[in-house]
Protein backbone atom coordinates (compact mmCIF):
# COMPACT_ATOMS: atom_id res chain seq x y z
CA UNK A 1 0.00 0.00 0.00
CA UNK A 2 1.41 3.50 -0.90
CA UNK A 3 0.93 6.87 0.28
CA UNK A 4 -1.15 9.57 -0.40
CA UNK A 5 0.71 13.21 0.57
CA UNK A 6 -0.89 16.31 -0.35
CA UNK A 7 0.81 19.68 -0.60
CA UNK A 8 -0.86 22.30 0.52
CA UNK A 9 -0.50 26.29 1.94
CA UNK A 10 -3.39 28.15 2.15
CA UNK A 11 -2.07 31.57 0.58
CA UNK A 12 -1.13 31.06 -3.42
CA UNK A 13 2.34 31.47 -5.40
CA UNK A 14 4.42 30.17 -2.24
CA UNK A 15 5.65 26.59 -3.99
CA UNK A 16 3.58 24.03 -3.95
CA UNK A 17 3.54 23.15 -7.52
CA UNK A 18 7.52 23.33 -7.49
CA UNK A 19 7.29 21.29 -4.39
CA UNK A 20 5.28 18.56 -5.78
CA UNK A 21 7.35 18.30 -8.85
CA UNK A 22 10.71 18.06 -6.87
CA UNK A 23 9.50 15.83 -4.22
CA UNK A 24 7.78 13.95 -6.44
CA UNK A 25 11.38 13.66 -8.77
CA UNK A 26 13.49 13.08 -6.25
CA UNK A 27 11.28 10.05 -4.97
CA UNK A 28 11.16 8.78 -8.59
CA UNK A 29 15.28 8.99 -8.73
CA UNK A 30 15.44 7.16 -5.59
CA UNK A 31 13.23 4.09 -6.96
CA UNK A 32 9.90 4.25 -6.00
CA UNK A 33 7.03 4.68 -8.12
CA UNK A 34 5.20 7.85 -8.01
CA UNK A 35 2.52 9.85 -9.58
CA UNK A 36 1.62 13.42 -9.23
CA UNK A 37 -1.86 14.66 -9.67
CA UNK A 38 -2.57 17.92 -10.36
CA UNK A 39 -6.24 19.35 -8.12
CA UNK A 40 -5.39 22.68 -9.34
CA UNK A 41 -8.09 22.40 -11.99
CA UNK A 42 -8.95 25.46 -14.12
CA UNK A 43 -5.17 26.88 -13.09
CA UNK A 44 -3.18 23.61 -14.38
CA UNK A 45 0.82 23.71 -13.76
CA UNK A 46 2.23 20.94 -13.03
CA UNK A 47 2.60 19.42 -16.51
CA UNK A 48 4.45 22.66 -17.68
CA UNK A 49 6.77 22.26 -14.42
CA UNK A 50 7.19 18.70 -15.26
CA UNK A 51 7.97 19.63 -19.60
CA UNK A 52 4.85 16.90 -20.16
CA UNK A 53 2.38 19.88 -21.55
CA UNK A 54 2.20 18.46 -24.93
CA UNK A 55 1.68 14.73 -23.89
CA UNK A 56 -1.70 15.65 -21.95
CA UNK A 57 -4.89 13.50 -23.31
CA UNK A 58 -6.96 12.93 -20.73
CA UNK A 59 -7.41 14.33 -17.38
CA UNK A 60 -8.56 14.35 -13.54
CA UNK A 61 -11.58 15.11 -14.39
CA UNK A 62 -11.91 12.61 -17.11
CA UNK A 63 -11.12 10.01 -14.74
CA UNK A 64 -13.41 11.10 -11.93
CA UNK A 65 -16.39 11.34 -13.96
CA UNK A 66 -15.39 7.81 -15.58
CA UNK A 67 -14.51 8.79 -19.27
CA UNK A 68 -11.85 6.83 -19.35
CA UNK A 69 -9.39 4.96 -17.12
CA UNK A 70 -7.03 6.13 -14.89
CA UNK A 71 -4.05 4.33 -16.68
CA UNK A 72 -5.46 5.99 -20.15
CA UNK A 73 -4.76 9.36 -18.31
CA UNK A 74 -1.49 8.97 -16.26
CA UNK A 75 1.55 10.45 -18.23
CA UNK A 76 4.89 9.11 -18.27
CA UNK A 77 7.63 11.05 -16.96
CA UNK A 78 10.59 12.20 -19.89
CA UNK A 79 13.22 11.00 -17.43
CA UNK A 80 11.86 8.04 -15.64
CA UNK A 81 9.51 5.15 -15.99
CA UNK A 82 8.61 4.57 -12.69
CA UNK A 83 6.84 8.67 -12.71
CA UNK A 84 3.76 9.77 -13.56
CA UNK A 85 1.36 12.79 -13.77
CA UNK A 86 -2.09 12.84 -13.75
CA UNK A 87 -2.78 16.63 -15.36
CA UNK A 88 -5.46 18.99 -14.05
CA UNK A 89 -8.61 19.42 -16.11
CA UNK A 90 -7.57 23.44 -18.01
CA UNK A 91 -11.63 24.16 -19.30
CA UNK A 92 -13.64 23.42 -16.60
CA UNK A 93 -13.60 24.35 -12.76
CA UNK A 94 -13.03 23.32 -9.25
CA UNK A 95 -16.54 21.75 -8.68
CA UNK A 96 -16.37 19.22 -11.85
CA UNK A 97 -14.81 16.98 -8.54
CA UNK A 98 -16.04 16.12 -5.68
CA UNK A 99 -13.84 14.65 -2.02
CA UNK A 100 -15.64 11.61 -2.20
CA UNK A 101 -14.65 10.93 -5.94
CA UNK A 102 -11.04 12.37 -4.66
CA UNK A 103 -11.48 9.51 -2.01
CA UNK A 104 -11.82 6.72 -4.75
CA UNK A 105 -9.24 7.83 -6.46
CA UNK A 106 -6.52 8.02 -3.92
CA UNK A 107 -7.61 4.63 -3.08
CA UNK A 108 -7.26 3.50 -6.14
CA UNK A 109 -3.70 5.05 -6.63
CA UNK A 110 -2.43 3.35 -3.33
CA UNK A 111 -2.81 0.27 -5.02
CA UNK A 112 -0.61 1.16 -8.04
CA UNK A 113 1.88 3.67 -6.25
CA UNK A 114 4.41 3.89 -3.36
CA UNK A 115 3.76 7.75 -3.42
CA UNK A 116 0.88 9.56 -4.61
CA UNK A 117 1.69 13.46 -4.36
CA UNK A 118 -1.09 15.66 -4.36
CA UNK A 119 -0.74 19.43 -5.85
CA UNK A 120 -3.11 21.79 -4.00
CA UNK A 121 -5.07 24.73 -5.53
CA UNK A 122 -4.76 28.00 -3.09
CA UNK A 123 -7.57 29.22 -0.75
CA UNK A 124 -9.98 26.71 1.55
CA UNK A 125 -12.47 26.24 -0.88
CA UNK A 126 -13.79 23.40 -2.62
CA UNK A 127 -10.27 22.83 -4.70
CA UNK A 128 -8.73 22.08 -1.02
CA UNK A 129 -11.42 19.53 0.10
CA UNK A 130 -11.07 18.16 -3.37
CA UNK A 131 -7.29 17.72 -2.80
CA UNK A 132 -7.06 16.38 0.92
CA UNK A 133 -10.18 14.36 0.94
CA UNK A 134 -7.96 11.12 0.03
CA UNK A 135 -4.30 12.19 1.94
CA UNK A 136 -2.62 10.28 4.33
CA UNK A 137 -0.17 13.24 5.05
CA UNK A 138 0.26 16.71 4.40
CA UNK A 139 2.87 18.97 3.77
CA UNK A 140 2.29 22.70 4.05
CA UNK A 141 4.41 25.10 2.41
CA UNK A 142 5.07 28.42 3.51
CA UNK A 143 7.32 31.32 2.61
CA UNK A 144 8.85 33.71 5.56
CA UNK A 145 6.18 36.12 5.50
CA UNK A 146 3.37 37.27 8.01
CA UNK A 147 0.41 36.94 5.80
CA UNK A 148 1.91 33.60 4.12
CA UNK A 149 2.15 32.12 7.96
CA UNK A 150 -1.25 33.28 8.82
CA UNK A 151 -2.71 31.21 6.24
CA UNK A 152 -0.59 28.03 6.45
CA UNK A 153 -1.46 28.48 10.21
CA UNK A 154 -5.30 28.17 8.83
CA UNK A 155 -4.79 25.57 6.81
CA UNK A 156 -3.20 23.62 9.62
CA UNK A 157 -6.13 24.06 11.73
CA UNK A 158 -8.56 22.86 8.94
CA UNK A 159 -6.24 19.89 8.30
CA UNK A 160 -6.28 19.33 11.56
CA UNK A 161 -10.37 19.24 12.01
CA UNK A 162 -10.44 17.04 9.11
CA UNK A 163 -8.39 14.32 10.64
CA UNK A 164 -4.91 15.16 8.96
CA UNK A 165 -2.70 15.74 11.92
CA UNK A 166 0.96 16.63 12.36
CA UNK A 167 1.46 18.33 8.91
CA UNK A 168 5.29 18.99 8.04
CA UNK A 169 5.99 22.62 7.34
CA UNK A 170 8.25 23.46 4.49
CA UNK A 171 9.87 27.17 4.39
CA UNK A 172 10.28 28.42 0.82
CA UNK A 173 12.65 31.18 -0.40
CA UNK A 174 14.29 31.87 2.84
CA UNK A 175 17.15 34.63 1.50
CA UNK A 176 19.64 33.97 4.09
CA UNK A 177 21.32 36.91 3.60
CA UNK A 178 17.84 38.95 4.64
CA UNK A 179 17.73 36.45 7.80
CA UNK A 180 21.54 37.73 8.68
CA UNK A 181 20.13 40.82 8.42
CA UNK A 182 17.21 40.19 10.79
CA UNK A 183 14.98 41.56 7.75
CA UNK A 184 13.19 38.35 7.16
CA UNK A 185 10.80 36.18 9.61
CA UNK A 186 12.51 34.28 11.59
CA UNK A 187 12.51 30.57 11.24
CA UNK A 188 11.85 30.10 14.62
CA UNK A 189 9.37 32.90 15.17
CA UNK A 190 7.50 30.34 12.33
CA UNK A 191 7.60 27.74 14.17
CA UNK A 192 7.03 29.08 17.25
CA UNK A 193 3.52 30.37 16.13
CA UNK A 194 2.87 27.09 13.76
CA UNK A 195 4.18 24.69 16.41
CA UNK A 196 4.74 21.80 13.90
CA UNK A 197 7.54 20.07 12.76
CA UNK A 198 9.92 21.34 9.78
CA UNK A 199 10.62 18.85 7.15
CA UNK A 200 12.97 21.31 4.98
CA UNK A 201 14.04 25.08 4.38
CA UNK A 202 14.18 25.71 0.66
CA UNK A 203 16.36 28.86 -0.21
CA UNK A 204 15.54 31.72 -2.92
CA UNK A 205 17.20 30.71 -6.03
CA UNK A 206 16.85 31.78 -9.75
CA UNK A 207 17.64 27.89 -10.23
CA UNK A 208 14.18 27.08 -9.52
CA UNK A 209 13.43 29.62 -11.89
CA UNK A 210 15.51 28.19 -14.93
CA UNK A 211 13.91 24.91 -14.29
CA UNK A 212 10.49 25.54 -14.23
CA UNK A 213 11.17 27.01 -17.76
CA UNK A 214 12.93 24.29 -18.91
CA UNK A 215 10.64 21.82 -17.18
CA UNK A 216 13.34 19.90 -15.31
CA UNK A 217 12.67 19.82 -12.08
CA UNK A 218 15.78 21.24 -9.82
CA UNK A 219 15.67 18.06 -7.71
CA UNK A 220 18.00 16.76 -10.27
CA UNK A 221 20.32 19.45 -10.94
CA UNK A 222 23.57 18.90 -8.83
CA UNK A 223 24.84 22.47 -8.60
CA UNK A 224 21.36 23.78 -7.95
CA UNK A 225 20.87 24.74 -4.00
CA UNK A 226 17.36 24.57 -3.78
CA UNK A 227 17.80 21.17 -5.60
CA UNK A 228 20.19 19.98 -2.34
CA UNK A 229 17.09 21.20 -0.02
CA UNK A 230 14.78 19.11 -2.05
CA UNK A 231 17.17 16.12 -2.21
CA UNK A 232 16.96 16.33 1.57
CA UNK A 233 13.92 16.76 2.10
CA UNK A 234 12.90 13.77 -0.07
CA UNK A 235 15.28 11.79 2.32
CA UNK A 236 13.13 13.39 4.88
CA UNK A 237 10.22 12.08 3.45
CA UNK A 238 11.55 8.92 3.67
CA UNK A 239 12.16 8.36 7.12
CA UNK A 240 15.78 9.68 7.05
CA UNK A 241 17.42 11.88 9.21
CA UNK A 242 19.37 14.52 7.40
CA UNK A 243 20.72 17.78 8.90
CA UNK A 244 19.34 21.18 7.33
CA UNK A 245 21.78 22.85 4.74
CA UNK A 246 23.80 25.29 5.93
CA UNK A 247 22.30 28.26 4.96
CA UNK A 248 23.07 30.61 7.88
CA UNK A 249 19.75 29.92 9.67
CA UNK A 250 19.65 30.47 13.75
CA UNK A 251 20.74 27.16 15.60
CA UNK A 252 18.14 25.23 17.63
CA UNK A 253 16.00 24.59 14.85
CA UNK A 254 17.37 20.87 14.26
CA UNK A 255 16.25 20.12 17.74
CA UNK A 256 12.76 21.30 16.72
CA UNK A 257 13.04 18.77 13.93
CA UNK A 258 11.54 16.25 15.86
CA UNK A 259 9.81 13.04 14.23
CA UNK A 260 10.51 13.84 10.70
CA UNK A 261 8.24 11.10 8.50
CA UNK A 262 8.09 7.78 10.04
CA UNK A 263 7.84 5.58 7.26
CA UNK A 264 6.39 2.54 6.33
CA UNK B 1 -12.43 56.02 24.87
CA UNK B 2 -15.60 57.17 27.34
CA UNK B 3 -16.92 54.99 29.48
CA UNK B 4 -20.55 54.35 29.54
CA UNK B 5 -22.06 55.66 32.74
CA UNK B 6 -25.69 55.07 32.27
CA UNK B 7 -26.67 51.87 30.36
CA UNK B 8 -24.93 48.35 31.37
CA UNK B 9 -25.43 45.32 29.84
CA UNK B 10 -24.93 42.26 31.84
CA UNK B 11 -25.45 38.43 31.44
CA UNK B 12 -27.17 36.80 34.19
CA UNK B 13 -28.39 33.06 34.34
CA UNK B 14 -31.98 34.36 32.63
CA UNK B 15 -30.40 36.05 29.72
CA UNK B 16 -29.51 39.25 29.30
CA UNK B 17 -30.75 42.41 30.60
CA UNK B 18 -29.97 45.72 30.37
CA UNK B 19 -30.07 48.55 32.71
CA UNK B 20 -30.76 52.04 31.99
CA UNK B 21 -30.72 54.89 34.65
CA UNK B 22 -33.68 56.17 35.44
CA UNK B 23 -32.36 59.57 36.46
CA UNK B 24 -30.74 60.18 32.92
CA UNK B 25 -31.61 61.81 29.99
CA UNK B 26 -32.99 59.84 26.96
CA UNK B 27 -30.89 60.89 24.49
CA UNK B 28 -27.71 60.14 26.59
CA UNK B 29 -29.56 56.93 27.04
CA UNK B 30 -29.73 56.22 23.40
CA UNK B 31 -26.03 57.42 22.67
CA UNK B 32 -24.03 55.33 25.27
CA UNK B 33 -26.72 52.17 24.28
CA UNK B 34 -25.65 52.52 20.27
CA UNK B 35 -22.23 52.75 21.42
CA UNK B 36 -22.05 49.70 24.19
CA UNK B 37 -23.91 47.42 21.29
CA UNK B 38 -21.45 48.06 18.76
CA UNK B 39 -18.89 47.30 20.88
CA UNK B 40 -20.33 43.42 21.95
CA UNK B 41 -22.27 43.07 19.12
CA UNK B 42 -20.63 40.01 17.57
CA UNK B 43 -21.56 38.25 20.82
CA UNK B 44 -24.72 39.10 21.25
CA UNK B 45 -26.00 38.48 17.71
CA UNK B 46 -29.52 37.34 17.78
CA UNK B 47 -30.01 37.14 21.81
CA UNK B 48 -33.45 38.70 23.33
CA UNK B 49 -32.63 41.14 25.72
CA UNK B 50 -35.07 42.51 28.98
CA UNK B 51 -34.67 46.04 30.21
CA UNK B 52 -34.67 47.28 33.80
CA UNK B 53 -34.86 51.01 34.24
CA UNK B 54 -36.35 51.19 38.23
CA UNK B 55 -40.15 52.84 38.65
CA UNK B 56 -38.78 55.29 35.01
CA UNK B 57 -41.65 54.86 32.80
CA UNK B 58 -41.23 55.97 28.84
CA UNK B 59 -43.32 57.06 26.31
CA UNK B 60 -44.39 55.10 23.95
CA UNK B 61 -42.20 57.14 21.36
CA UNK B 62 -39.16 56.42 23.49
CA UNK B 63 -40.06 52.78 23.47
CA UNK B 64 -40.46 52.83 19.96
CA UNK B 65 -37.07 53.88 20.18
CA UNK B 66 -35.00 51.98 22.31
CA UNK B 67 -36.80 48.49 20.07
CA UNK B 68 -35.39 49.98 16.61
CA UNK B 69 -31.77 50.63 18.60
CA UNK B 70 -31.60 46.63 19.63
CA UNK B 71 -33.30 45.43 16.63
CA UNK B 72 -30.15 47.75 14.30
CA UNK B 73 -28.19 45.35 16.21
CA UNK B 74 -29.90 42.31 15.83
CA UNK B 75 -31.40 42.45 19.32
CA UNK B 76 -34.87 41.46 20.50
CA UNK B 77 -36.64 43.66 23.30
CA UNK B 78 -38.34 40.86 25.02
CA UNK B 79 -39.70 42.67 27.88
CA UNK B 80 -39.14 45.23 31.29
CA UNK B 81 -37.91 43.30 34.23
CA UNK B 82 -39.78 44.92 37.95
CA UNK B 83 -37.46 45.99 41.09
CA UNK B 84 -38.87 42.63 42.44
CA UNK B 85 -37.37 40.41 39.52
CA UNK B 86 -34.02 42.11 38.93
CA UNK B 87 -30.73 41.94 41.30
CA UNK B 88 -29.97 45.92 42.05
CA UNK B 89 -26.78 46.13 43.53
CA UNK B 90 -27.21 47.01 47.43
CA UNK B 91 -30.44 46.17 47.40
CA UNK B 92 -30.47 42.82 50.02
CA UNK B 93 -32.59 40.84 47.65
CA UNK B 94 -30.43 37.80 47.75
CA UNK B 95 -28.52 37.73 50.61
CA UNK B 96 -26.86 34.75 50.51
CA UNK B 97 -25.22 35.01 47.07
CA UNK B 98 -24.44 38.37 47.59
CA UNK B 99 -22.56 37.76 50.04
CA UNK B 100 -20.58 35.32 48.74
CA UNK B 101 -20.09 37.34 45.48
CA UNK B 102 -18.44 39.78 47.50
CA UNK B 103 -16.37 37.19 50.15
CA UNK B 104 -14.62 36.01 46.51
CA UNK B 105 -14.23 38.79 45.11
CA UNK B 106 -12.06 40.20 47.80
CA UNK B 107 -9.96 37.03 47.73
CA UNK B 108 -9.37 37.47 44.07
CA UNK B 109 -11.67 34.79 43.61
CA UNK B 110 -14.00 34.76 40.31
CA UNK B 111 -17.40 31.95 40.15
CA UNK B 112 -19.19 31.14 36.62
CA UNK B 113 -19.92 29.51 33.98
CA UNK B 114 -16.01 27.96 32.27
CA UNK B 115 -15.19 26.78 28.90
CA UNK B 116 -12.11 24.89 28.68
CA UNK B 117 -10.70 24.99 24.83
CA UNK B 118 -7.97 21.93 24.97
CA UNK B 119 -6.49 23.13 22.50
CA UNK B 120 -4.46 25.88 20.59
CA UNK B 121 -6.93 28.03 18.45
CA UNK B 122 -5.46 28.74 14.86
CA UNK B 123 -6.33 31.62 12.32
CA UNK B 124 -9.55 31.80 11.39
CA UNK B 125 -11.06 30.15 14.76
CA UNK B 126 -13.40 31.91 16.94
CA UNK B 127 -14.71 30.68 20.24
CA UNK B 128 -17.52 33.01 21.88
CA UNK B 129 -18.43 32.12 25.22
CA UNK B 130 -21.54 33.55 27.91
CA UNK B 131 -18.44 32.79 30.55
CA UNK B 132 -14.90 32.62 31.16
CA UNK B 133 -12.79 30.78 28.51
CA UNK B 134 -9.67 28.94 29.53
CA UNK B 135 -7.20 28.02 26.67
CA UNK B 136 -5.11 25.27 27.50
CA UNK B 137 -2.62 26.20 24.17
CA UNK B 138 -2.31 29.07 22.31
CA UNK B 139 -4.36 32.02 20.38
CA UNK B 140 -2.49 32.77 17.06
CA UNK B 141 -2.55 35.98 15.03
CA UNK B 142 -6.09 35.74 13.18
CA UNK B 143 -8.12 33.96 16.05
CA UNK B 144 -10.35 35.42 18.71
CA UNK B 145 -12.11 34.77 21.75
CA UNK B 146 -15.18 36.82 23.01
CA UNK B 147 -16.10 35.94 26.84
CA UNK B 148 -18.63 37.60 29.08
CA UNK B 149 -16.24 36.57 31.55
CA UNK B 150 -12.47 36.63 31.72
CA UNK B 151 -9.63 34.64 29.45
CA UNK B 152 -6.67 33.21 30.24
CA UNK B 153 -4.30 31.33 28.09
CA UNK B 154 -1.84 29.31 29.00
CA UNK B 155 0.36 29.43 26.03
CA UNK B 156 0.75 32.63 24.44
CA UNK B 157 -1.84 35.06 23.28
CA UNK B 158 -1.40 36.67 19.75
CA UNK B 159 -5.27 36.58 18.56
CA UNK B 160 -7.68 39.01 19.36
CA UNK B 161 -9.39 38.89 23.32
CA UNK B 162 -12.44 40.64 23.90
CA UNK B 163 -13.21 39.55 27.93
CA UNK B 164 -16.15 40.84 29.86
CA UNK B 165 -17.50 41.68 26.21
CA UNK B 166 -21.18 42.67 27.44
CA UNK B 167 -19.63 45.41 29.93
CA UNK B 168 -17.66 43.74 32.81
CA UNK B 169 -14.97 46.60 34.01
CA UNK B 170 -14.03 43.86 36.19
CA UNK B 171 -12.99 41.01 33.41
CA UNK B 172 -9.18 40.44 33.01
CA UNK B 173 -7.70 38.71 30.28
CA UNK B 174 -4.42 37.11 31.17
CA UNK B 175 -1.54 34.76 29.46
CA UNK B 176 1.83 32.82 29.79
CA UNK B 177 2.73 35.46 26.86
CA UNK B 178 0.77 38.64 26.02
CA UNK B 179 0.83 39.48 22.53
CA UNK B 180 -2.66 40.10 21.34
CA UNK B 181 -3.15 41.56 18.17
CA UNK B 182 -5.62 43.44 19.79
CA UNK B 183 -7.01 43.41 23.37
CA UNK B 184 -10.15 44.78 24.10
CA UNK B 185 -12.16 44.40 28.28
CA UNK B 186 -15.65 45.70 28.11
CA UNK B 187 -15.43 49.03 26.65
CA UNK B 188 -12.11 49.49 26.49
CA UNK B 189 -9.71 48.50 23.19
CA UNK B 190 -6.34 48.56 23.03
CA UNK B 191 -3.31 46.90 20.51
CA UNK B 192 -0.95 44.14 21.05
CA UNK B 193 2.72 45.82 21.98
CA UNK B 194 4.72 47.17 19.39
CA UNK B 195 7.98 45.51 21.01
CA UNK B 196 8.39 41.93 21.13
CA UNK B 197 10.32 41.45 24.39
CA UNK B 198 10.66 37.81 25.12
CA UNK B 199 10.94 36.04 28.42
CA UNK B 200 8.46 38.51 30.01
CA UNK B 201 6.77 36.06 31.97
CA UNK B 202 3.00 35.42 32.40
CA UNK B 203 1.19 38.95 31.99
CA UNK B 204 -2.75 39.93 33.18
CA UNK B 205 -4.58 43.01 32.15
CA UNK B 206 -7.72 44.76 33.26
CA UNK B 207 -9.05 47.79 34.01
CA UNK B 208 -7.65 50.40 36.29
CA UNK B 209 -9.05 53.95 36.52
CA UNK B 210 -11.02 53.81 33.24
CA UNK B 211 -7.68 52.88 31.45
CA UNK B 212 -6.89 49.51 29.98
CA UNK B 213 -3.35 48.40 32.24
CA UNK B 214 -0.51 45.35 31.73
CA UNK B 215 1.10 43.72 34.54
CA UNK B 216 3.00 41.53 35.65
CA UNK B 217 0.62 38.18 36.67
CA UNK B 218 1.88 37.95 40.53
CA UNK B 219 3.50 34.32 40.01
CA UNK B 220 7.17 33.98 41.29
CA UNK B 221 7.69 30.21 40.52
CA UNK B 222 7.11 31.16 37.01
CA UNK B 223 8.65 34.14 36.25
CA UNK B 224 12.51 34.05 35.05
CA UNK B 225 12.18 30.13 33.78
CA UNK B 226 12.93 30.04 30.40
CA UNK B 227 10.02 28.67 28.08
N1 LIG C 1 12.72 28.67 -3.91
C1 LIG C 1 12.35 29.42 -4.95
N2 LIG C 1 13.23 30.30 -5.52
C2 LIG C 1 12.85 31.07 -6.57
N3 LIG C 1 11.63 31.04 -7.12
C3 LIG C 1 10.71 30.20 -6.62
C4 LIG C 1 11.02 29.36 -5.50
N4 LIG C 1 9.90 28.64 -5.21
C5 LIG C 1 8.95 29.01 -6.10
N5 LIG C 1 9.41 29.95 -6.94
C6 LIG C 1 8.67 30.60 -8.03
O1 LIG C 1 7.48 31.13 -7.49
C7 LIG C 1 6.41 31.00 -8.39
C8 LIG C 1 5.25 30.26 -7.75
O2 LIG C 1 5.63 28.94 -7.46
P1 LIG C 1 4.59 27.73 -7.56
O3 LIG C 1 3.88 27.78 -8.86
O4 LIG C 1 5.31 26.51 -7.20
O5 LIG C 1 3.60 28.16 -6.41
P2 LIG C 1 2.17 27.54 -6.07
O6 LIG C 1 2.06 27.58 -4.58
O7 LIG C 1 1.99 26.24 -6.73
O8 LIG C 1 1.22 28.62 -6.75
P3 LIG C 1 -0.37 28.51 -6.96
O9 LIG C 1 -0.97 28.85 -5.63
O10 LIG C 1 -0.65 29.53 -8.00
O11 LIG C 1 -0.65 27.09 -7.38
C9 LIG C 1 6.96 30.26 -9.61
O12 LIG C 1 7.25 31.18 -10.61
C10 LIG C 1 8.22 29.61 -9.09
O13 LIG C 1 9.19 29.47 -10.10
MG1 LIG D 1 0.36 25.56 -8.06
Amino acid sequence: MGEVIVVTSGKGGVGKTTTSANIGTGLAAAGHKVVLVDTDIGLRNLDVVMGLENRIVYDLVDVTSGNCRLKQALIKDKRFPNLFLLPAAQTKDKTAVNPEQMRLLAAELKEEFDYAIIDCPAGIEQGFRNAIAGADRAIVVCTPEVSAVRDADRIIGLLEAAELRNPKLIINRIRPAMVKRGDMMDITDILDILAVDLIGVVPEDESIVISTNRGEPAVMDQASQAGEAYRRITSRIQGEEVPLMNLDVPKGIMERMKSLFGLR
Amino acid sequence: MTRAEHVALKGTREGLVLYLDPTADFEVLMKELDKLLKDSVQFLQGASVRCYAGQKEYTEDEHARLETVLREQHLELAGWLTSEEVYVPGKSQSQTTEDKETRLGEEGMMEGSCLFVERTLRSGKSVQFDGHVVVLGDVNPGAEIIATGNIAVLGSLRGVAHAGATGERNATVSAYYLAPTQLRIADLVTRGPEDEADGRGPEIARIKDDQLIVEAAGMNGWRGKAR
